[in-house]
């Protein structure tokens, strides 16, 4: 897991995403809380200003410090990129001839992309988290500290940010190449949600009633462990449990991998039957709800007919680009 | 190294079919075959990028599957070194120190020098020449016993590919390392290798040694006043026809001396020297870079 061979050969691949990585760690909860405490600053006089008004730090105040901004959402994006570089990419070059001859078993090819990863995301989280606390514990707001707990500010948003990086991984192990592995990341990361909002669209439309949001596509859903700030306290479990299976799926996959799909959407010629209709039937009923929100609220009629010229609309489109898609190589040859 | 019934399916068709064969100690094995018969998959699989279908290779007795670790005896120089295009000469020292225990850095930084090769930042930075001889240098100082080479003189000038053969043959005479290459080029492995492996179709057609090859082929130039006769026609194969002067293959088996061809008088009648090439016209007729 820690051969300094591979070590060395995953930094070298991935050196340019490990360096903006650090850039925003860098800047990601120190900076928050730098402008958190210059905002609470700034109510703190506006509410002196006011008779029998006083201002105090609400814990939403300080779990947005270190697990909210646009800045985790660049974090996230760089966390897929940087699996789609330890994997993907290796797909779609000339690399997987140097990586997969090289005399070591393919499980530790695996654990050797995941131990570098995590490792560089441990150390960096850490680094911006203690940096953030000291800020806010050095200021006049360390009090704010006693409304959250240590789980929500640091556990659960850093189980949330390995969790993704092993599922982008995991993901990697059964797509062809960087895009497709970064692509499928994101429609799987949100499809348990992805899947509810369409479902609950045609429901509504065609039956007048909302579907309730039930609270276990939280859990199910991978991207809800870094883009959702209030998480129930079961969370950092769960999450946890998500990585060992992800890591072990993504073991066993990456072993059994066939290499001379390479390059292709996906790697296993099974998959290609149901990717192509999920993929399908989701453009289909993504075209419908688009369609069906352009119509009046009240228009039920129309709303239900928008939706499923959309529907049919999207489905004729999907058909064809999706079969392309899926019958892709962008195997790049060799430039020697 | 010993390479037992190996076959390879993708996409349900057979790409390798059953290939066996044994590589010795301080051999070169050149292996031939038309584009697309699957040279370069049978590499691959040898060296555990694709897994096979059925069948096995072992290096002294271990399965290169099961046992990757013995693949620090056994080292695969690809036709593009583009996956290292973005490591400097120094890193890929450090790297390659770091996987093959048994490398050998002053021999890399001595072949360097003595090929005038310099320290880059970026092997993109060299020509192709370069990057072929610096791929060399890696395979060889890796120290692996079996080293497996696809086109490595594919688009290399002259001078560039006499180097590369030069140390081919010291390598393999010195330290008795055993190279398999791949390659169109059959002037060339006529000159390096030993045993030939000629891969038609997925399957391993024909394996022999080029010593036994000069003794179980002829050529002769024999001019007749008319056709060539049909009962020699089935027994030759044509490499070549001008007019009435044919350039024959002559299988030894089916033909002892030129006293059978004098039966049928022809006006010209001589012996021409054989190359490899010849064979393989006669073999998979048409293109000589077979």
């Amino acid at each position: 897991m820690f051969d300094k061979g591979l070590w060395l050969q995953n930094y070298k691949q991935t050196k340019l995403v490990i360096g903006l990585m650090f850039a925003l760690y860098l800047v990601h909860m120190p900076f928050q809380a730098v402008l958190a405490i210059e905002t609470w600053m700034e109510r703190e006089e506006m509410a002196d200003s006011i008779d029998d008004y006083v201002y105090e730090v609400q814990r939403w105040d300080v779990l947005q410090v270190f697990s909210e901004g646009i800045i985790s959402v660049f974090l996230l994006i760089t966390v897929v990129v940087l699996a789609g570089l330890l994997i993907g990419l290796e797909r779609n070059t000339r690399k997987m001839d140097f990586a997969f001859s090289l005399p070591y078993k393919r499980r530790d090819l695996f654990w050797a992309k995941w131990a570098f990863g995590s490792t560089a995301i441990t150390a960096f989280h850490s680094f911006s988290f203690l940096s953030a606390f000291l800020i806010i514990w050095f200021s006049p707001y360390q009090d704010a500290f006693n409304q959250v707990t240590t789980a929500e500010i640091l556990i659960q948003p850093f189980v949330g940010m390995i969790l993704i990086f092993t599922f982008a991984l995991f993901v990697g192990t059964f797509t062809g190449e960087m895009i497709s592995q970064m692509v499928v990341t994101v429609l799987l990361g949100f499809f348990p949600l992805g899947i509810y909002h369409l479902t609950e669209r045609i429901i509504d439309i065609h039956l007048n009633f909302i579907l309730p949001i039930p609270r276990f596509l939280d859990f199910i859903t991978p991207f809800m462990y870094v883009l959702e700030s209030d998480q129930h306290s079961w969370m950092a479990g769960s999450g946890i449990i998500g990585i060992i299976i992800f890591l072990s799926a993504g073991k066993r996959i990456y072993e059994r991998n066939e290499l001379e799909h390479n390059g292709e959407f996906l790697i296993f010629k099974s998959l290609h039957r149901p990717a192509y209709i999920v993929i399908v039937l989701m453009i289909s009923m993504f075209g419908g709800t688009i369609l069906s929100s352009l119509a009046p609220w009240n228009a039920d009629i129309l709303q239900i007919l928008s939706y499923w010229i959309g529907f049919f609309g999207f489905l004729l489109f999907a058909l064809l680009i999706t079969r392309k898609v899926l019958e892709m190589n962008v195997l790049i040859k060799s430039q020697s | 190294m010993k390479v037992e019934q190996l076959s390879k399916n993708i996409n349900g068709k057979s790409v390798l079919n059953d290939i066996n064969f044994d590589v010795s100690p301080g051999t070169i094995t050149g292996l031939i075959g038309r584009n697309g018969a699957g040279k370069t998959t049978l590499l691959r699989t040898i060296v555990g990028i694709y897994h096979p279908s059925s069948g096995d290779v072992a290096i002294n007795g271990k399965s290169v599957y099961t046992h990757p670790e013995v693949k620090q005896k056994l080292f695969f120089v690809p036709d593009s070194s583009d996956a290292l295009k973005n490591y400097s000469t120094a890193e890929l020292i450090r790297l390659y120190q770091r996987v093959y225990p048994d490398f050998d850095a002053e021999y890399l930084h001595s072949c360097m020098e003595r090929f005038a090769l310099p320290q880059v930042k970026r092997i993109s930075h060299y020509s192709k020449g370069m990057k072929a001889l610096f791929s060399l240098f890696v395979a060889f100082a890796t120290k692996a016993d079996y080293i497996l080479l696809d086109e490595p003189t594919d688009g290399l000038d002259v001078i560039v590919k006499k180097q590369v053969q030069q140390l081919l043959l010291e390598q393999v005479s010195e330290n008795g390392t055993s190279v398999i290459i791949s390659s169109h080029r059959l002037d060339e492995l006529e000159y390096m290798a030993e045993n030939m492996l000629v891969i038609r179709d997925g399957c391993l057609d024909d394996h022999y040694e080029l010593s036994d090859l000069k003794n179980r082929y002829k050529k002769i130039q024999a001019a007749f006043s008319d056709q060539i006769p049909e009962e020699l026609e089935n027994k030759a194969s044509i490499l070549n026809q001008t007019g009435r002067v044919y350039t024959l293959l002559m299988d030894n088996e089916s033909f002892t001396s030129l006293d059978e061809i004098k039966k049928y008088q022809p006006l010209l009648l001589e012996e021409l020297p054989l190359s490899l090439e010849d064979v393989f016209v006669a073999k998979f007729g048409g293109d000589p870079y077979v």
